[in-house]
């Protein structure tokens, strides 16, 4: 019953994001806009498998997000590699820094874990800040968005329907991992990993490749991101950025698969609309932080789920703690 | 290039100062209540900003050493104990983000207060100038920012170790629901351990702003070079925040010196290096935050 509700409640919202292009016109955003928000999503959604579901505080994703930014941008400038093969790069270069990263996170948990999270994704906004040569150093650098096999091109219409297409298969990707053995015990070491351990499993081994999905995932959002905007920049690695895919998530419901898409539609969008109000986006968004930990700690869908049910809510739609 | 060095080297443990101070008070609020405190770079710089319209309107440099670090405290007390008290029972990551949306919101009011652009802010006359240190001369301001930040961290040490409420601090560091039950009232050492985190970041904020200069973000710059302070001495550990912070210090001016472009990475890497011979920290005590 619950499972055919979420199908058809699915199926009614990728139906009308399907008809953004006529949409967005109507609520004044542009197409770009709402590619942003489903490329977004997919970072949101890395964060969520690892806080959400594991209750691991990973503020250091903008690192993997940035990392395939990166990687899209730079094969496609030197490399001259064609969109899929920009995507590939890009989504590979956050695999590989979360493969280097992975072994020095895995030692801790809890808000050590944040604190190695945030210090170490920073490493990669200096090199980015750094290496002038390449990465045109603080200014960002732009490049041309490569051709699908080298002879077509992507318009934003075509973007718009690539982005969803990747949404839509890392949601049903995402889902059925956290419904998987796996993913429940990924709930499990959030609940309580000295348990799971006495069952006989090795934790760590579990959020190493929880470690590595999310990597691989927010990599493919940066690496689309960075095709969608033709422009690579270092603060897409900074840990600020970290800490909005952190707020998308809560925003939106940890813990909760649509949830991703709800939080990075409300920032993406609001950021879209106050910023052409406002010069003071960053005191609303201060804002949103401090009224969203104090009166929405479960996240809208999370509230939302939880006032729908009547019965205690499933292990994957409870909200964190 | 070699008779830079014994300067740069003295700068580097100037700076290193810095970073342990501010590490310390990140310390005392993360090891009592698991906060994380994103907005302790916005303290600094609040009270580096007080400091300044303090001297601005004719007042000392002196009082405003004092007073601006102390109506920072007031500050972050009222933080504490209105937004971050709520937190406490919740996951860590919650107080984590409030603190950070709250120095977002401080940055953009700095902006709107002081402008968005850095203001002068020079240490008095009398510390003006440079000291000769027989094999090298040193400017004034920098020895004395040595010497005040030697005094706060001896004082604190002190504060912590010799008097009855910092046995109780430590002590609910180990155990908040004993001391709990054995009759301490922990929201008060709370409120105080938050102040005092505050103190030191205040005091640091000040001298920080005369040293390298004041901007809406010029706090923030000296967060992250704390956080990797934290994790190369040791969650928990004082006295590592201290070795950790002139260890960065050394390794950020050394490279400044030899290869400038590695500067900001050489902490990382110092991080890293630390973390695969001493996954806690060179002082990390087993157990806390494991």
């Amino acid at each position: 019953m619950k499972a055919r509700a979420e199908l058809i409640a699915g199926i009614v919202v990728v139906a009308i994001l399907a008809a953004g292009p006529y949409l967005s016109p109507l609520i004044h955003v542009d197409l770009s806009i709402v590619s942003e928000v489903l490329v977004t999503a997919l970072a949101v959604m890395s964060v969520n498998l690892l806080l959400g579901y594991t209750g691991l505080p990973a503020f250091g994703n903008a690192a993997y997000f940035g990392l395939g930014a990166y990687g899209a941008a730079l094969s496609a400038k030197y490399l001259h590699v064609d969109f899929i093969g920009a995507v590939i790069i890009g989504t590979a270069s956050a695999l590989l820094g979360g493969l280097i990263l992975a072994p020095f996170l895995l030692r801790r948990r809890g808000i050590y874990f944040g604190l190695l999270s945030i210090a170490f994704g920073q490493v990669f906004y200096f090199v980015a800040y750094r290496f002038t040569d390449v990465t045109g150093g603080e200014d960002g650098m732009n490049f041309p968005r490569p051709l699908v096999l080298g002879h077509y091109a992507i318009n934003e219409t075509t973007f718009f329907y690539v982005a969803l297409a990747a949404f839509v298969g890392c949601l049903i990707a995402f889902r059925t991992v956290v419904r998987s053995p796996f993913g429940r015990t990924l709930v499990a070491i959030r609940q309580n990993e000295a348990r799971v351990r006495y069952l006989g499993l090795n934790t760590d081994r579990f959020i190493f490749v929880a470690l590595l999905i999310s990597a691989t995932l927010a990599g493919l959002g940066g690496a689309l991101f960075g095709l969608l905007i033709n422009f690579a920049y270092p603060l897409e690695l900074d840990w600020h950025q970290s800490g909005f895919f952190v707020l998308m998530m809560i925003l939106g419901g940890a813990g909760t698969v649509w949830g991703s898409l709800v939080g990075s539609f409300i920032y993406v969008i609001g950021k879209d609309i106050i910023s052409t109000q406002t010069s003071y986006w960053q005191l609303y968004l201060g804002g949103l932080f401090v009224a969203c930990v104090l009166a929405f700690p479960r996240g809208i869908l999370g509230t939302l789920l939880a006032r729908l049910n009547a019965r205690p809510a499933a292990a994957d739609s409870e909200p964190h703690g | 290039m070699t008779h830079d060095l014994a300067p740069q080297l003295f700068n580097g443990l100037v700076l290193g100062a810095f970073y342990g101070i501010v590490a310390i008070g990140l310390s005392l609020i993360m090891n009592l209540t698991g906060t994380i405190n994103m907005a302790h770079g916005s303290f600094m710089t609040l009270a580096g900003y007080l400091a300044y319209t303090m001297v601005q309107r004719g007042m000392s440099f002196w009082v405003a050493l004092i007073v601006a670090p102390l109506i920072v405290v007031i500050v972050g007390v009222l933080v504490e104990r209105g937004l971050v008290r709520p937190l406490y029972k919740r996951e860590p990551f919650y107080s984590l983000l409030m603190t950070f949306g709250l120095s977002l919101m401080a940055e953009e009011a700095f902006r709107l207060i002081w402008g968005p652009n850095g203001v002068p802010f020079s240490p008095p006359p009398a510390l003006a100038g440079a000291a000769a240190l027989g094999f090298m001369s040193f400017p004034t301001f920098r020895i004395f920012i040595a010497g005040v930040l030697i005094v706060a961290i001896v004082a604190l040490a002190l504060f912590l170790t010799r008097t009855r409420f910092g046995l109780r601090l430590r002590a609910a560091v180990q155990d908040t629901e004993m001391i709990a039950a054995l009759g301490t009232n922990t929201q008060v050492l709370y409120a105080v351990n938050f102040g005092l985190g505050i103190l030191l970041a205040g005091i640091a904020g000040v001298l920080a702003a005369g040293m390298l200069g004041l901007s809406p973000t010029s706090g923030n710059a000296l967060l992250m070079p704390a956080f990797v302070t934290v994790i190369i001495g040791g969650m928990g550990s004082l006295f590592g925040s201290i070795v950790g912070g002139l260890l960065i210090g050394m390794a950020i001016s050394l490279t400044t010196l030899f290869i400038p472009a590695a500067s900001e990475v050489a902490m990382y890497i110092l991080m890293a290096i630390v973390l695969l011979v001493r996954p806690r920290g060179l002082f990390g005590e087993e157990g806390i935050f494991g």
